[in-house]
């Protein structure tokens, strides 16, 4: 298909780019070991005095924060560098050469920026996630590291609906910035299991912010407690929100170019 | 010196002027730092109840209570972050500020104090839900009270000093983002901005005695919602004192040289 | 050669860059990685003039001259590599407050006041930064709202005016401290021609008014022309003009122009002159400066003229004669 040759073109570009700075490399691995650092710090403090939390083991503590971190790093390299240029471009008018290009607008966006070396994070995510797998009591059989899969892609791309949703609403209020770092400070609930938050916050979290589908989800799959219905529903949610983000970028064209005559 | 009183109200005003224009962005900014502690909250408070009602001397009430101070001080001890002052460096702002006949950094310090005064007000409605949901347990004396207002504006300029000299490592390279990964990552650990510090092993806590950290989050926090003694108060209001004459004296030296440098290769 | 009164004495001035090289290319790019090359620029190169209480001098020079370089050594911001600079018997560079609050420095594109609030609230700070006294801030500041027509721009956020009702506002917050030296780096550029004119207007009563000594760079030769006696041409980092701009055009144009408004049709006025312009009774001529009298007096005697002018060329086409002229002689290392 034409988008995905074009979004492998704008992959080789960005990853180009930034192999020019083989610097950049070390400063993001010194930052990607950092956060597993920090991270690691804070589940040790947490196992100091209890080993377990909320019905989680250990172990399964840290895949959950593995898969915080890896997901992390796939927001860092490929959703987040579209959606900060995207948000951009439409407070200074500067959209305009995105949307004359003859291919399809929202494609566009999504895919023309590439953070290659924010990848040490996906790196890192997957080591402590080895790690982390090597611990668990039960073993991971085919069937769950499949759902574990499947969790990861629909929890994907619930989060990219969801933040191109967010950034739409620049086209009708300009300043949005806050709302995007609010997310950002959101994010940081994902590093543990959405069960231990209050009702209110855990529905949030699910279905305000797809953060549960994000990181607990596929952790559910790889940890044996992922049901057949939570992954159902999961599918279902991804492609309402597919199409509700779809709806929102096509309304929120339309005022962008009606409004900058 | 009267001058320089007379700069600091007035600027203070000025940035109380300019932070109110900016109120709608600055509530959203309140929830993206309160999501930082109710995270902390929930997960320790979490712990305690597993525990049968406490753990490491605190009950779900006595986190509650440290968290919630935890977000007022927070306001507090915001300072000009080091990719502020990088950023400004590199794009010419530092150049405009250079040719006023005050120190910028006295600008530093009138900008975020005039911009907390606004925060704070903006702080009280969320503090209250946040008190109904979690019920801290919070019995503090009026020394305290007043201990509290003091350590959290030492708790500021300690901070600000610490930033300053962070973001002053731009005048001679801009590869300093490593370098502040670091710091954050310390600062999380040693401050009693992760958790409070009695809960972190014995041989860290005789450490962060050396540093400077802990009295920019713990002891503030503490001085309000634990039970110090008035000794203890007093003394810590002490080294918060001591920690930000060093730091400024050795923001002047820097600064000294740091100039210098700037103004041979400029911007 | 400057004397103890001068305001600003320049000598030998210089500042030298370092930049490192790099060619394109990925290889390239990892080589830089670990050995890194540089060269000199040399921004500006021994540059010595001065100047005169209550003098406005122009600035000129190409993109890349030396002149905000200049302008930037003289106000502190910069340390010069060799050379020295006086400004109000200051040493510029030690940026002492009693120096800082005696000058301006202007930047055509860059805002000094606050974005959301009234004008008004950022005079306020300023006057708390440079310790205007109450009484003096008020007269200056009303005296200069009236001067530019200001009115009630100063009591709306800086971001609801129009981008020269924004310059006239920083203006007027620039010199709130009554500065008696003014650096004024393009303040014109992106201005239509009223705005301009108003801001040049103000800046000549100011300099009437108090005396102060102003150093401007600008693209527009209409604010040298109106504003500058004096010009100091720069090109390359060298100073290779000091004086009235009517010796510029005297000692760097060799050609003068002749308008003429005629009848008769039918000439051939090549022959008084290279032709510029024809069209239907007007044409525009260019005659060598020496022969100008003698031409016009054969034009005259010749032909049925209605009108005839003789003007110096326009000043743009002067300084871009200078500038080529300086570099076909570096060029070619002098050959005649």
């Amino acid at each position: 298909m034409k988008l995905l040759r074009l979004a492998w073109n704008y992959l080789k570009i960005g990853v180009a780019s930034e192999l020019q700075y083989r610097v950049n490399f070390f400063i993001q691995l010194f930052h990607s070991f950092v956060a597993v650092a920090t991270g690691l710090i804070g589940l040790a403090l947490v196992f100091n005095y209890t080993s377990e939390l909320g019905g989680w083991s250990r172990p399964e503590l840290l895949a959950v924060m593995g898969i915080y971190i890896l997901i992390g790093g796939v927001i860092n390299s490929a959703i987040q560098p579209n959606m900060n240029r995207l948000l951009r471009e439409i407070q200074d008018g500067t959209l305009d050469f995105a949307l004359i290009k003859p291919v399809d607008g929202q494609v566009l966006v999504s895919v023309r920026e590439f953070r290659f070396w924010s990848l040490t994070d996906v790196i890192a995510g997957l080591a402590v996630l080895g790690v982390a797998v090597a611990q668990l009591q039960t073993r991971v059989g085919l069937w769950q590291a499949l759902g574990f899969l499947a969790a990861l892609l629909l929890g994907g791309i619930m989060i990219y609906c969801f933040w191109l949703i967010l950034t739409s609403v620049a086209f009708w209020v300009i300043n949005i910035d806050t709302m995007v770092d609010l997310f950002q400070g959101l994010y940081a609930a994902g590093r543990w299991p959405i069960s231990i938050y209050p009702g209110w916050l855990r529905i949030g979290l699910t279905f305000l912010v797809p953060l549960a589908f994000a990181v607990t989800v596929p952790a559910e799959a790889l940890t044996g407690r992922l049901t057949v219905l939570t992954l159902v529903g999961a599918a279902g949610l991804a492609v309402l929100l597919m199409a509700l983000a779809r709806l929102v970028w096509r309304m929120g064209m339309r005022k962008y170019s009606g409004a900058s005559a | 010196m009267k001058r320089l009183i007379d700069f600091y109200l007035t600027a203070m005003k000025f940035a109380v002027q300019k932070s109110f224009q900016y109120r709608l962005q600055s509530f959203f900014y309140l929830f993206t730092m309160f999501a930082e502690p109710v995270i902390y909250l929930v997960v320790w408070s979490t712990i305690a109840k597993q525990q049968g009602g406490s753990v490491g001397g605190y009950t779900v009430g006595g986190f509650a209570a440290y968290y919630i101070t935890w977000t007022l001080l927070r306001n507090m001890n915001v300072a000009r972050s080091p990719g502020d002052w990088e950023w400004r460096i590199q794009h010419g702002s530092m150049s405009a500020e250079l040719l006023r006949p005050i120190h910028p950094i006295h600008n530093d310090v009138t900008d975020f104090a005039g911009w907390k005064l606004v925060m704070i007000l903006m702080w009280l409605p969320i503090a209250a839900l946040l008190a109904l949901i979690f019920k801290p347990t919070l019995h503090p004396t009026w020394f305290q009270i007043l201990i509290f207002f003091f350590a959290a504006w030492g708790a500021y300029l300690i901070r600000t000093v610490l930033m300053s000299l962070l973001g002053m490592i731009t005048f001679w390279t801009t590869r300093v983002g490593a370098i502040y990964d670091l710091y954050f990552a310390l600062e999380l650990v040693l401050s009693g901005r992760l958790v409070p510090m009695p809960l972190m092993p014995t041989w860290v806590q005789h450490l962060a005695n050396f540093l400077p950290f802990q009295w920019t989050f713990y002891f503030p926090i503490n001085a309000l919602t634990g039970s110090p003694t008035p000794a203890e108060l007093v003394t810590g209001l002490g080294i918060q004192l001591l920690w930000f004459l060093g730091g400024l004296g050795l923001v002047n030296l820097v600064w000294h040289y740091g100039i210098r440098r700037f103004s041979s290769v400029g911007n | 050669m400057s004397s103890p009164s001068s305001v600003i004495a320049v000598s030998g001035l210089s500042k030298y860059f370092k930049v490192p090289t790099r060619e394109a290319g990925l290889k390239a790019a990892g080589k830089s990685l670990f050995r890194r090359t540089y060269r000199t620029v040399k921004a500006v190169d021994g540059i010595t003039f001065s100047i005169e209480p209550g003098e406005i001098v122009g600035f000129l020079g190409p993109n890349g001259a030396g002149k905000t370089t200049t302008l930037k050594m003289l106000s502190g911001l910069l340390y010069p590599t060799t050379g020295s600079a006086r400004v109000l018997g200051f040493e510029p560079s030690r940026r002492q407050a009693a120096f800082l609050e005696q000058i301006t420095l202007l930047m055509g594109n860059r805002s000094q006041l606050a974005w959301d609030l009234p004008a008004l609230d950022s005079f306020e700070l300023q006057r708390s930064i440079y310790s205007i006294p109450r009484s003096q801030l008020t007269q200056t500041r009303d005296e200069f709202i009236e001067l530019l027509d200001l009115k009630d721009l100063v009591k709306k956020p800086v971001r609801n005016l129009s981008l020269g009702e924004r310059m006239k506002v920083e203006i007027v917050g620039a010199l709130l401290h009554r500065p008696k030296v003014l650096f004024l780096d393009e303040p014109t550029i992106g201005l239509d021609v009223t705005m301009q004119r108003r801001i040049r207007e103000f800046v000549a009563e100011y300099n009437l008014r108090y005396g102060a000594t102003v150093l401007l760079t600008s693209h527009y030769m209409a604010d040298v022309e109106a504003l500058c006696q004096r010009v100091i041409v720069i090109h390359n980092g060298k100073l290779i003009f000091d004086g009235g701009l009517a010796d510029l055009i005297d000692r760097f144009s060799a050609y003068k122009t002749i308008r003429v408004t005629f009848n008769n049709t039918l000439c051939n006025w090549g022959q008084y002159g290279e032709v510029l312009n024809q069209d239907g009774a007007h044409v525009v001529l260019r005659v060598p400066k020496a022969d100008t009298s003698q031409r016009t007096a054969r034009i005259l005697s010749e032909q049925q003229v209605d009108d005839l002018t003789v003007e110096d060329p326009p000043i743009e086409d002067v300084i871009e004669k200078v500038f080529s002229q300086q570099d076909v002689s570096e060029g070619t290392g002098g050959a005649a």
